[in-house]
């Protein structure tokens, strides 16, 4: 395929991506998040899967496998579990209110598009809104960890974030090395099982909001 | 810019949405029914409803003015104006040129004022209740179908429903770009809010505090009612073939020829169907929202329209 | 000295009204009648002669210099295309007003005595021909001059009615805000009349000619500064929701529907004729901020009108909201211009597109004021939650108000639509023409515009059902009777002019044809919008042309009505039964209907955080706290500008004055010794400088 259609399904998926992530942002119950980043890192794997065809390169394959099994269903069936297990109010509580979160996300995917187009001859080599969109995603990935109160739905927003960095990579270097993808997929597991072992075991004992963590200063 | 649809094809397009409306609210209703393992009542009931309401007489407050007696023959004359403007057949400006989409938007803003004041005219809390939900809605969505228009009007240069639909291009495939997705995302979010539907509002029920538009209409009787009906049917597919004039491909075949206009008027209705049935759909799978809570989701709808202009624009 | 027969027209009508004061010493209705008849005269007057000089052969400014009066200047008149075009508007809305105010006041205060009567007759007059001649002025000081005329007979109108001290106080801050931005247009004029060396314009464009970025644009923010005071933008407004309402209605549509826009005037005469660089694009940064200026305005504008129950300072919320629509057009030309080749048709829409919303907001605003002045002279109430019922019993007022809401409202086939159709194309070239964040910018003031249009809806919904319609809530609404058939003749002026403006606006473009041209220096109005003959407004900016066709719309809608009556009989034509209201089976009364302040809650808590609304409730019980006697509850929604701009500012001068106070000593040699140290630091100053 030529590199006028990769263009045009790069900026399709990245705007698909950014639906998913304002369903994120929007969401209020912990399942609709855990269903929104399922089918983002599914949005991932195709992009990477796309890019895999036309450049031909092997590693983007690999990581378009991984992303699949690992990130649209693995980690999301294990947080599903989680809140199973839980069996507790499944709404998610914003610490500031749904609105303002909304309005500061409108005022991150402006300010990304304007860094974007301020980068000059970089913008040109890269595909089309791929950059904007994907720095938009990582920042609001971080949006979200900050402004709930539960668990999960910070966990949602570091795998939006991690989404957000891999379709950057994608886009502007047409792969990453795949030790690196590796790596970042390694850390991303070890933080989802340790999130749940400390939410089951903090469970057994008290509430699992991460406000009342801070009840544990010296 | 003159174009090639005829003002008679206008003429009977309107119509066309006229007697189009109360089909597809059957419709919507005979789906809700059977995903609710009901039979639910025929596909035409609505327009036994409306034959029914013809043949009553009319009731009327005694604190009205004489204005209520028109408000319903101005809302019908308002709205099926604003079917003029949808292009069903076929893309393509018209030959006599008559409005665009802020027009149509301009119209439809125009029933509902006037029915809002009618509402208030009978005195009594029902209609004030209704009118004042309905007009703090309202404004809350002309922001967003702004933005929602201007991105599809940007890249065509024209706000004029019909231009606007032949540059979606002549051809069955979606040939969306990316804007067009969060676009069309935003506009789905908002149908329910035109359309008053769930989540938005009910249109099955008649408890004051669960109902916008219904609240407006508690004071009209006989064939009052049966005007404003049919304009709240004929308001629906405008709004759906509003949607799918900005969003879904126009018909291919060339014009003039009597299997073009069959071609273009089945795929219009099919594309309406595609539309009844999201919305049957989210009736379904849904409950209503708080009213506190709709401009939140209102406010879901306008980060979409503003990433599509961020997409268009930057 | 030749004097021009129409300009020395229109003085002597409104001399002659002024003088007709005199006529007080006999009778005092004596003195009203002739005063206001001069007026009407005058107003017609008016119309004649920009009539004449904007659809007439197109010819250079009609100049002409009056006697000298002051020896270091001479006084000139120089009207052009978008002077005539200013004139139009104050005399449409003269005319009805002159009609409409000799039975207001009969009607209103009827104990007035004769020297009330003459003032009101005296300062009317003035004000008019003031407002007049400011627009026609060809050099500095006619235009002061003129400027001070205006500010001081409508502060004599607002006070002149003083029930209970409220209107003095209105117009003290009227006229303490109205002199501050004076001073602003002092120190512009003045900057550039040293530099220039005389007062008349063409010395003054001159001179501004060979100027600097930097002090043409602070002689510009300056200039801004002074009309947006007078014009009510955003945070400088705080005056206008009080002083407008304190007048007589008829003025208060004067002020509303035309001495805002005698500012608009101020500041296009300035940014696109007497500051503009002779060849290329204005600096960005004043269009921008007009732009933000207008969007602002227009937003918070609406916002606080609907939580208002007062009819006319609801009214008067509502100038500001349209004001800043104004200024959106006005931006956007400022932006557009001489940008490219391209830009000179946007800037010609837009600039239409905010002079066709001037004349627009002028006729509406006017009837909807002369409306309330009506229901205010046959009810002596303003307040609507004490309204009600109205419309059967003022059925003429009431329909006339109804036209005047759907206008305002921009909703077809009025004016108000049109005029905002024409803004949105406006942004929309903008929005297609502009990248990176200009077009974005432009894009979220389109958004803006949308919101305020349904909020004017939803204000103009409550604001005439509430008064209008349902049961009437206190006597005084009960016994009231249709207003005297001269005011209803202004009323139906005006409303004629919006159905015209709204039916057949590409006619109304051949109006706009001498300002725009003159201005821009490029195609007429006509020439951009009607391509396609008078009945089709169409904007082109991309490769497609949208079209808008008001007077087939207007011929659909009335053929759709015919049927749709029709329909409405029914198959069996039945007679129509009355019934009570439904209320769930009581009787109903009038505590059953909806009060404004219901009606508007929904907003208010939507947009809490811009209203920051403040409840109060006081509970007085007997003895336990359980049983309460007494529940009290206060809220207000206070101008959020007042709260935290002005009482801050207030508060810091009466700090400070305090602390001054504590070192007069109260002996007349300090004072005067500080006298002399002014005077002395004055002369050190400017005497020993550079020769």
């Amino acid at each position: 395929m030529n590199e006028a259609t990769v263009h045009a399904l790069i900026d399709d998926i990245g705007a698909l991506l950014l639906f998913s992530m304002i369903l994120i942002l929007a969401a209020d119950q912990v399942y609709r998040a855990i269903y929104a980043v399922a089918a983002q890192s599914l949005l991932i794997a195709v992009a990477a899967g796309v890019l895999a065809m036309a450049t031909g390169n092997p590693d983007l394959w690999v990581i378009a496998g991984i992303t699949l099994v690992v990130k649209a269903m693995v980690l999301p069936w294990v947080l599903h579990r989680v809140v199973q297990r839980m069996n507790v109010r499944r709404e998610v509580e914003p610490v500031i209110p749904v609105i303002t979160t909304l309005a500061v996300a409108v005022g991150i995917v402006v300010m990304s598009f304007h860094l974007s187009a301020s980068l000059g001859a970089v913008r040109q080599a890269i595909t089309g809104n791929a950059l904007p969109v994907g720095i938009s995603l990582i920042l609001l990935g971080v949006l979200v960890m900050a402004s709930r109160k539960k668990a999960l739905t910070q966990m949602v927003g570091l795998f939006a974030s991690e989404n957000g960095i891999f379709f950057t990579a994608m886009a502007v270097s047409k792969g990453m090395p795949l030790i690196i993808e590796i790596g970042v997929i390694l850390d991303v597991i070890l933080a989802a099982l340790v999130m749940a072992i400390l939410v089951l075991r903090v469970r057994s004992t008290v509430d699992a909001d991460i406000a009342d963590l801070d009840r544990l200063r010296g | 810019m003159t174009g090639e649809r005829p003002f008679a094809l206008v003429l009977l397009e309107m119509s066309f949405l006229m007697l189009l409306g109360p089909l597809v609210t059957g419709i919507i209703q005979k789906i809700k029914a059977r995903l609710q393992l009901r039979q639910g009542a025929g596909v035409l009931q609505p327009y036994r409803d409306l034959a029914k309401l013809f043949r009553k007489g009319t009731v009327q407050a005694d604190t009205t003015s004489g204005l209520f007696r028109s408000i319903p023959v101005f809302v019908l004359a308002a709205t099926v104006a604003a079917g003029a403007l949808v292009p069903v057949f076929r893309g393509g400006p018209p030959a006599v040129p008559l409005g665009d989409a802020l027009l149509l938007l301009g119209l439809l803003a125009l029933a509902r004022f006037l029915t809002a004041v009618g509402a208030l005219d009978a005195g009594g809390a029902f209609g004030g209740m209704g009118a004042s939900r309905e007009m703090t809605v309202a404004p809350l969505v002309e922001p967003v179908l702004m933005m929602v228009v201007f991105s599809t009007a940007v890249a065509a240069g024209t706000t004029e429903l019909g231009a606007l639909a032949a540059h979606r291009s002549a051809s069955w495939l979606l040939a969306w770009r990316a804007a067009d997705f969060l676009g069309f995302a935003a506009m789905l979010v908002l149908l329910p809010a035109e359309t008053g539907r769930i989540p938005v509002d009910n249109p099955d029920t008649h408890l004051e505090l669960t109902m916008l538009h219904e609240g407006m209409l508690l004071e009209h009787s006989g064939p009052g009612l049966g005007c404003m009906l049919l304009a709240s049917h004929t308001r629906q597919v405008v709004t759906l073939g509003f949607v799918a004039a900005l969003f879904l491909p126009a018909s291919p075949m060339a014009a003039g020829s009597a299997l073009g206009f069959l071609i273009g008027a089945a795929a219009f209705i099919a594309k309406i169907l595609v539309l009844a049935l999201y919305l049957a759909l989210v009736e379904s799978s849904y409950a209503k929202l708080r009213f506190f809570r709709i401009p939140q989701y209102l406010a879901v709808g306008f980060v979409c329209a503003l990433s599509a202009l961020a997409l268009r624009i930057l | 000295m030749e004097v021009d027969p129409h300009l020395s027209l229109i003085a002597a009508c409104y001399g002659t009204g002024a003088l007709s004061a005199l006529f007080a010493r006999w009778s005092g209705r004596l003195a009203l009648g002739v005063g206001y008849l001069a007026a009407l005269a005058g107003a017609i007057a008016g119309l004649w002669v920009s009539l004449d000089v904007l659809l007439g052969p197109p010819r250079s400014a009609l100049t002409q210099t009056l006697p000298d009066l002051f020896p270091f200047a001479r006084l000139s008149l120089a009207v052009d295309g978008l002077s005539a075009y200013f004139v139009l508007v104050i005399s449409v809305v003269a005319t009805a007003a002159s009609v409409y105010g000799p039975a207001y006041l009969r009607a209103h205060s009827p104990d007035a005595g004769p020297a009330r009567q003459a003032t009101q007759v005296l300062a009317y007059n003035v004000f008019l021909g003031a407002m007049v001649f400011l627009c026609c002025a060809g050099d500095a000081l006619t235009f002061l001059l003129c400027w001070e005329g205006m500010t001081l007979a409508s502060y004599v109108l607002v006070v002149s009615d003083d029930r209970d001290g409220e209107n003095a106080r209105a117009g003290l801050l009227y006229m303490v805000m109205a002199h501050g931005g004076t001073a602003l247009l002092l120190v512009a004029f003045l900057a550039l009349t040293e530099r220039a060396g005389a007062f008349d314009f063409a010395s003054l464009r001159a001179a501004a000619g060979d100027l600097d970025g930097a002090t043409r644009s602070t002689l510009f923010f300056l200039a801004l500064g002074g009309f947006a005071t007078k014009a009510g933008v955003v945070p400088l407004h705080v005056w206008l929701p009080r002083a407008h309402p304190a007048a007589p209605s008829h003025v208060s549509a004067l002020m509303s529907g035309v001495m805002l826009k005698v500012a608009i005037y101020g500041i296009l005469r300035f940014g696109f004729d007497l500051l503009a660089p002779v060849a290329g694009p204005l600096t960005p940064a004043w269009g921008w901020t007009v732009l933000t200026l207008g969007t602002t305005s227009a937003v918070l504008g609406v916002l606080y009108a609907l939580q208002q129950h007062d009819l006319k300072r609801l009214l008067a919320f509502h100038s500001v909201e349209n004001i800043g629509i104004i200024l959106i057009g006005v931006g956007l030309a400022m932006i557009a211009w001489r940008r490219d080749e391209a830009g000179a048709a946007l800037a010609t829409v837009a600039l239409a597109a905010a002079l066709l919303h001037t004349i627009n907001h002028a006729a509406f605003k006017g009837l909807l004021f002369l409306g309330a002045g009506s229901v205010l002279c046959r009810t002596h109430l303003r307040n609507m939650e004490e309204l009600g019922g109205l419309a059967r019993r003022m059925p003429w007022t009431a329909g006339l108000f109804l036209l005047g809401a759907i206008a305002i409202s921009a909703l077809p086939p009025l004016n108000g639509f049109v005029s905002e159709w024409l803004t949105f194309q406006a942004l929309l070239g903008g929005a297609g023409r502009f990248r990176g964040g200009a077009g974005l910018g432009v894009v979220v003031s389109a958004a803006m515009l949308a919101l305020t249009g349904g909020l004017a809806a939803a204000c103009f919904v409550k604001a005439f059902g509430v008064t209008f319609l349902g049961r009437p809530r206190t006597p005084h609404a009960e016994h009231a009777r249709e207003a005297p058939p001269s005011m209803i003749a202004g009323m139906a002026w005006l409303g004629a002019l919006c159905v015209a403006l709204g039916i057949a606006p590409g006619y109304a473009m051949r109006l706009l044809d001498a300002p725009t041209a003159g201005l821009l220096h490029g195609p007429g109005a006509s020439a951009v919008l009607t391509a396609r003959g008078p009945l089709v407004l169409s904007a082109a900016f991309g490769a497609d042309a949208t079209a808008l066709s008001m007077p087939v719309l207007a011929a659909l809608l009335v053929a759709l009505a015919a049927m749709a009556w029709i329909a409405r009989r029914g198959w069996r034509r039945a007679p129509l039964r009355s019934a009570p209201t439904w209320t769930c089976g009581m009787s109903p009364t009038a505590r059953f209907d909806y009060t404004a302040t219901a009606f508007a809650k929904p907003l208010r808590l939507v947009f809490a955080t811009l209203y920051r609304p403040r409840r109060k409730v006081i509970r007085d019980t007997a003895g336990t706290p359980y049983v309460a006697k007494r529940i009290r509850y206060t809220g207000e929604v206070v101008d959020l500008a007042e709260t935290q701009i002005y009482q801050r500012v207030q508060n810091t001068i009466t700090a400070l004055s305090r602390t001054l106070r504590t070192r007069s000593s109260g002996r007349i040699h300090a004072y005067i010794a500080f006298v002399l140290a002014a005077l002395m630091v004055t002369l050190l100053i400017f005497g020993v400088g550079p020769q």
